[in-house]
């Protein structure tokens, strides 16, 4: 259990590390490309598709690290009213099974991937810098990987937490906070 | 039959509480295995999020919305209209509308706006003197308000599902978000006039003192909200005007709303507290972003095999007049907005219904401001919906309590729902009139 936590405390830092450079990256891009157009009357042609990518990148770190803090979108109709225990067992469930899918959609990513690299397109060149296509949409399989592994760790935890009565595993609510 | 076992055990897991994506992703894994195409379509179709240009508005006006709301900006926000409605008989019931309003165009309606503004707003209304029920069903109705102001991202993932989809004839329908902008304008001040009206009735009914008008408390409060309130009208003003794209007004936005709370007011410190909102923000994004992925995949699949189209012509068969139709499609996205959230609601419905509501001769655009406006009085639906949960949770009280208080308010965005239905102009008016990109 012990190691299991710091890996996951592990890629927590780095994820978060990632989404922070890479969304200050956007912000600044993003303004300096509307100035670019709107003062200058001009713009570099690689950022367009380069944020958009980005997107792509932020929105599945986003997600892994939604998955660790259980805070993906559902519909949290029944939880609401079962007791703890039962709450715990249904999260084995329901995080078992979104572990297989974002396994089957991280293979599924993984072929995605692989034909697109032996086609060999590439996104946009900077100078005589080729950025081939296949390095932006990486971030697919890796992300259902990533998901997956996180939602296995999660289901571990549910179970020994639903056989532990003292609680060890946080509970995040669908209601926000603003200091979380 | 194993199509029905299926079914059952994925809709069970989804009540139970499984994430929406994961749902969606096996049910567009399902579709695709037994159509014998590589499941690796499926990210094909993902990955052409990548190509939508409006795409990045998701990020940065998310990014936006965090920063104000981590600043002070809720209570800049509350003194100024304080300072500008304060006056009015049942002015501070105005006040609260109308924050809530724009701090939740900014925010996306996640129920944050109750946790900060709610906070802030239910003492000063209890000293006020204002009656308990009433603040309490104020305050709740209030967290979703807003809706349809821009840049609200419900209205962005609403134009961009709404692109990927096909109206009736396989045209893809025109709702840019710039349109989308506009047309819920006129909508979302109805909304806001209506539910003032009743708060000032109530105000004059109980007799709460009136703060007296001075320009030196408005001065004072416009001083101190300098730098914000310029927001609101670079972002419409830019659109409207033509200056910008909604995408681009979304990159001056976040820009300027970083740079002014951290060296502007110092409210947020550049390295601890900008890191934290980027990956709180960014949170939401992803569960976003994996949702709106996987049901790209689905969607196509879904269009291929006509199923849009199958649906209309059953429900054709049921249903011939298009007001009876517009009554049945309120009841269900009514229903739909009590037990999904906004941003899930809007990703799984809408592919499905465009193309049935455009094939009665409802304007794509129209549709929106109808579905967003249903999804908002969702929110505070009984016995399951959100703000109501919110609300019982950040002011103490139970839920009976609250969903008591909020009745007459939903009885009013009812009334106000029926307008905006049943005419169209209201939402396409102004869009005509700016002939917006």
């Amino acid at each position: 259990m012990k190691v299991i936590k710091a890996i996951s405390g592990a890629l927590l830092f780095v994820e978060r590390a990632v989404v922070v450079l890479l969304l200050g990256a956007m912000v600044a891009f993003a303004f300096l490309q509307v100035i670019l157009r709107n003062v200058f009357a001009t713009g570099l042609l690689w950022v367009d598709p380069f944020l958009r990518h980005l997107v792509l990148w932020i929105g599945f770190l986003g997600a892994s690290i939604a998955t660790q803090q259980e805070k993906h979108i559902n519909i949290d109709l029944v939880t609401r009213f079962l007791s703890p225990r039962a709450t715990n067992v249904a999260r084995v469930f329901t995080n078992l099974f979104a572990g297989s899918i974002c396994a089957l959609l991280s293979n599924a990513g993984w072929t995605f991937v692989a034909s697109e690299r032996s086609t060999g397109g590439s996104l946009f060149t900077i100078g005589n810098m080729e950025f081939a296509s296949w390095w932006f949409q990486i971030i697919i399989p890796v992300g259902f990987g990533l998901m997956s592994l996180r939602f296995l760790i999660r289901t571990a935890e549910h179970i020994i937490e639903a056989f532990n009565p003292t609680p060890t595993v946080q509970h995040t609510t669908n209601v926000p906070t603003l200091d979380d | 039959m194993k199509i029905i076992v299926i079914g059952i055990l994925l809709v069970a897991l989804a009540f139970l509480g499984a994430p929406l994506f994961s749902i969606i992703g096996a049910i567009a894994l399902a579709a695709f295995y037994s159509a014998g195409i590589d499941t690796s379509a499926i990210i094909v179709e993902l990955y052409r999020l990548a190509s939508a240009p409006t795409l990045i508005a998701i990020p940065l006006f998310t990014f936006a919305g965090y920063i104000l709301a981590e600043s002070k900006t809720p209570k800049r926000l509350v003194a100024l209209s304080q300072a500008l409605f304060g006056w009015i008989p049942g002015g501070l019931a105005v006040v609260a509308l109308v924050s809530c309003a724009v701090f939740t165009a900014f925010t996306g309606a996640s129920g944050v706006t109750i946790i900060a503004l709610g906070g802030l707003l239910y003492p000063i209304l209890i000293q006020e003197r204002y009656e308990e029920k009433f603040s309490l069903g104020l305050l709740t109705t209030s967290g979703s308000l807003g809706l349809l102001f821009p840049p609200s991202l419900p209205l962005i993932l609403y134009s961009m599902v709404a692109s990927n989809s096909r109206v009736a004839g396989g045209s893809v329908p025109d709702v840019t978000i710039d349109k989308l902008f506009v047309a819920g304008i006129l909508p979302g001040v109805l909304l806001v006039i209506m539910l003032s009206v009743f708060s000032i009735r109530h105000g004059l009914r109980a007799r709460v003192p009136r703060i007296p008008f001075e320009w030196n408390t408005i001065r004072a409060a416009v001083t101190d909200a300098a730098w914000e309130i310029p927001l609101p009208f670079l972002i419409i003003g830019g659109i409207y005007g033509g200056l910008f794209t909604a995408t681009e007004a979304a990159a001056v936005t976040a820009f300027y709303a970083l740079i002014v709370e951290v060296f502007v007011y110092r409210d947020l410190k550049l390295f601890s507290d900008i890191p934290r909102i980027m990956k709180e923000s960014m949170i939401l994004v992803g569960a976003i972003i994996v949702i709106l992925g996987c049901a790209m995949g689905l969607t196509n699949y879904l269009i291929d095999e006509e199923v849009p189209m199958k649906l209309f012509q059953t429900i054709q068969e049921l249903i011939s007049s298009k007001a009876v139709f517009l009554i049945l499609l309120n009841i269900f996205l009514l229903i739909v907005g009590m037990m999904m959230d906004i941003f899930s609601a809007i990703i799984v419905v809408v592919p499905l219904i465009i193309p049935i509501a455009t094939a009665y001769g409802i304007s794509p655009l129209h549709l929106g401001i109808i579905f967003l406006t249903n999804l908002e009085i969702g929110y505070l639906t009984p016995p399951v919906g959100l703000n109501l949960f919110i609300s019982s949770f950040r002011f103490e009280k139970p839920i009976s309590e609250v969903v008591r208080a909020t009745l007459p308010f939903i009885g009013i965005l009812l009334i106000a729902l029926a307008l905006i239905t049943y005419v169209p102009e209201m939402s396409l008016w102004l869009v005509e009139l700016s002939g917006t990109r």
